[in-house]
């Protein structure tokens, strides 16, 4: 019965799957040529994809093993500068040229994975000393380790504002490197698509793995974890590490969408929504320990702050409200007081979204409403 | 009744929001409000007959450089209803999108996607260097006429067919504040500059360059790790101990005037400072109750200067402040200056058609006469034009700017 219950699952997901690749090719090609799909859908999503992927890898660290880390973006920027080097070494190596073909999607392969590998090396690093800490000391340490690497890659010759932020050199990223302009965004937002769904099964199968009960076993009690025979810095080190990884690979997908680097927007603020800040405010809305809650989140937040600032319906409306949207910061703090004061766990909390258990799930919820109502009467009926 | 309660707390949030953004913008509100109007009147107008111009505007209306944003804004609006009183461009009325970049590259990105998607090729923006040359490669791709008031980073032009600039480059003004230091016969500078900002770094970079070549030696340099440090005691103790009476600290208003003049005084140093146009908009941001003597013997170099007797800079100060209560930055002079170099580039191809506008602002022989002087444009699409030297003077009590000196060349 069990096995053919997860057998009826990866079917179901397989299908809903396949039914949104052909849905997604048919939109491709419809509107594929047209200005709207080239100049908003293809960056939109391009974004939206490093978004969910940091948010969700930031859930590892903070939702599941329920460690504050308020330098993730330090990663990010880790992932999207090795990329972006990498990527202009193959091409002055001679690797690829006119960035088509198999060679070019094969560095680009490579770029993202080692971007990620290179981001969970320096997240062990960080992680070994770091994790010895716990809470409010742990968020100092890692807010001053974001800085640390965002700083050390400032001040490195061939990488920080002189080396790809700029002018001939970002010209560079974005005439010879993997930086893509709007048409080649189309052609390869597969790969956008591709790398966010991978990252996003492998960590689902992360949280459900040993290691993920393990690490959550840690965050609702680290003592009753170790003295059940869970080597608790061990796992607490892997899950940074790994959370790292995905961080990378965001990072390097960043690197693609913007064709530019400033380590300005790796900070822990600034005046985009890109910053280790709204990482963990995405999470913290979402639902710590819900990875569907960040994809969710992620997509929320660059909703909200697109719509705001680029939505031509804003011009439509009353002006005192255009006012108010001249200040997005306020609207996400109104967004997020909102949120936290009705449902504090976050939009999900700890839910996960699964196809085959949607509806048995729903039902599940509803039942417990129905009792937990059916007590407060009973409370009440008896007082 | 709980729950009653907490919907009542959310919604005095929500209209203490709306208070606050109504407040804290009512002039720009009325601003809005006019052009809102006429664009509302206009709309229906330009859609039935297709015509009139279209320029975009991207300006980091938020975050840290939000100073700047206004500045653009206002500058645009007021040579663009100067122009459209006086019958358009072509006879064409012209409209104007702005898109707020919030200071982020990527942000940058989406203004300048959403603007072109909505069928704007003519785009003036953005201010901030790093926030500019995220879009310079994609304005060459989509055949945009990007024409930046303010981005003095030296490489913004040099890569990009489609991309100029009314502002002249960090080449051009880290090398006058070396000039300027041969010339007072200081021959020991120090350099106190941000390595993490695109700005700041470059004019470090182009003054190091004309230092040599000037005779000045940098002996002693300092850097910070971002623009958002607010601690500057460490580097110019530093210059202090190295005995320098000139240093060179190009930063931006926003900690030149809080942070960095009051601590360099506190910390020992008498000195020279001499900065950037970012320094422009200092005296609004000083903190009161500080020692405003420390602003004495701080040196700029900036576009223009306010006091210039000039007619024409007059006209425009006048207006500006008649609409504005404050005075026109440099950015706010430059964005102006960018609206009336479109307008001419725009006349003398013909058509408001992007390429014909590029192959025009690309002539190298058309004289722009502006309130930032009289210039034509280099081969790659940089001004070539002067700088005004100014400084800061202060009784105690207030900050003033006076012209020290205006720089056509530098020999």
């Amino acid at each position: 019965m069990i096995k053919n219950r997860t057998a009826q699952g990866y079917l179901l997901n397989t299908l809903v799957i396949a039914a949104l690749i052909v849905g997604f090719a048919i939109l491709k090609n419809t509107f594929g040529k047209a200005g709207d799909f080239k100049l908003i859908f293809a960056p939109s999503i391009w974004q939206c994809c490093y978004l969910i992927i940091l948010a969700a890898s930031l859930n590892l660290t903070l939702g599941f093993l329920g460690q504050l880390s308020l330098g993730h973006c330090g990663f990010m920027a880790i992932g999207a500068y090795a990329a972006a080097l990498l990527s202009l070494a193959a091409e002055r190596a001679g690797i690829y040229e006119d960035k088509k073909g198999a060679a070019f999607i094969l560095v680009l392969t490579g770029c993202i994975l080692i971007a990620g590998i290179l981001a969970a090396i320096v997240g062990l690093l960080v992680g070994v000393p770091a994790l010895r800490l716990k809470g409010d000391y742990l968020a100092i340490i890692t807010l001053g380790f974001g800085m640390i690497i965002v700083n050390i890659i400032n001040n490195l010759p061939f990488a920080g504002q002189e080396g790809l932020a700029l002018g001939s050199a970002s010209s560079s990223l974005y005439k010879n490197g993997l930086g893509f302009g709007t048409t080649l965004k189309v052609t390869y937002i597969w790969v956008a698509i591709a790398v966010t769904l991978i990252s996003l099964a492998m960590m689902f199968m992360f949280v459900r793995s040993k290691y993920g009960r393990a690490i959550r076993a840690i965050r609702d009690d680290e003592i009753a974890a170790s003295a059940s025979g869970i080597n608790t810095s061990y796992y607490k080190v892997f899950t940074f590490a790994y959370s790292a990884f995905f961080a990378g690979v965001a990072g390097a997908l960043y690197a693609c969408a913007n064709a530019t680097l400033s380590t300005s927007s790796f900070a822990f603020a600034n005046g985009g929504i890109l910053n280790s800040t709204f990482v963990v405010v995405m999470v913290v809305l979402g639902g710590m320990g819900s990875l569907t809650g960040s994809v969710v989140a992620a997509l929320i937040m660059f909703f909200v702050n697109y719509q705001i600032k680029n939505g031509v319906w804003v011009r439509a409306l009353p002006v005192w409200l255009q006012n108010v949207f001249n200040f997005p910061m306020l609207v996400y703090a109104v967004i997020l007081i909102i949120v936290i004061m009705f449902r504090p766990k976050g939009i999900f909390g700890t839910y996960e979204l699964s196809l085959r258990n949607f509806i048995s799930d729903i039902k599940h919820s509803r039942q417990l409403q129905l009792e937990q109502k059916q007590a407060k009467e009973e409370v009440r009926s008896n007082g | 009744m709980k729950k009653f309660l907490s919907l009542l707390l959310v919604l005095a949030l929500s209209l203490s929001l709306v208070a606050c953004a109504g407040g804290s913008t009512a002039p720009a509100t009325e601003a809005t409000e006019a052009t809102e109007e006429a664009a509302a009147t206009e709309a229906p107008a330009a859609e039935a007959a297709t015509e009139g111009i279209t320029i975009g505007t991207i300006s980091p209306n938020t975050g840290s450089l939000a100073a700047y944003g206004t500045a653009v804004t206002t500058g645009v609006d007021l040579a663009i209803s100067e122009i459209n009183a006086a019958g358009g461009i072509l006879g064409q009325q012209v409209t104007i999108i702005n898109a707020d970049d919030q200071m982020d590259p990527t942000e940058t990105l989406n203004a300048f996607n959403s603007l072109v998607s909505q069928g704007v090729g003519l785009i003036i923006g953005s201010v901030a260097s790093s926030c500019t040359s995220a879009i310079t490669g994609a304005a060459n791709e989509e055949g945009v006429v990007l024409l930046t008031p303010a981005s003095t980073a030296d490489s913004i032009t040099t890569e990009d067919d489609y991309v100029f600039r009314a502002c002249y480059a960090d080449g051009f003004q880290g090398a006058i504040a070396a000039y300027y230091a041969s010339q007072a016969g200081y021959t020991d500078v120090g350099v106190v500059y941000c390595a993490a900002d695109t700005y700041s770094k470059g004019l470090y970079d182009s003054f190091k360059t004309a230092a040599a070549k000037y005779g000045v030696n940098v002996v002693a340099e300092e850097s910070t790790a971002s623009l958002d440090v607010q601690d500057y005691t460490n580097q110019f103790t530093a210059m202090v101990t190295a005995g320098v009476q000139f240093v060179y600290a190009p930063f931006y208003y926003d900690v030149i005037g809080p942070y960095i003049v009051t601590q360099a005084r506190a910390a020992g140093y008498t000195g020279i400072i001499m900065g950037a146009d970012g320094y422009d908009t200092t005296p609004e941001y000083v903190v009161e109750g500080a020692d405003l003597t420390a602003f004495n013997n701080v040196y700029w170099t900036n576009h223009y200067d306010p006091a210039d007797t000039d007619a024409k800079v007059q006209s425009f100060v006048q207006a500006y402040k008649a609409i504005n209560n404050f005075t026109p930055s440099a950015i706010a002079a430059l964005a102006y200056d960018s609206v009336y170099m479109l307008k001419q580039a725009i006349e003398a191809a013909g058509s408001a058609d992007a390429s014909a506008v590029r192959d025009a602002l690309a002539d190298t022989s058309a004289v722009y006469t502006g309130v930032t002087g009289t210039f034509s444009l280099d081969s790659v699409g940089t001004p070539a034009k002067g700088a005004a030297v100014l400084s800061f003077a202060s009784d105690g009590s207030s900050v003033t700017t006076k012209l020290v000196d205006v720089v056509k060349e530098l020999k």
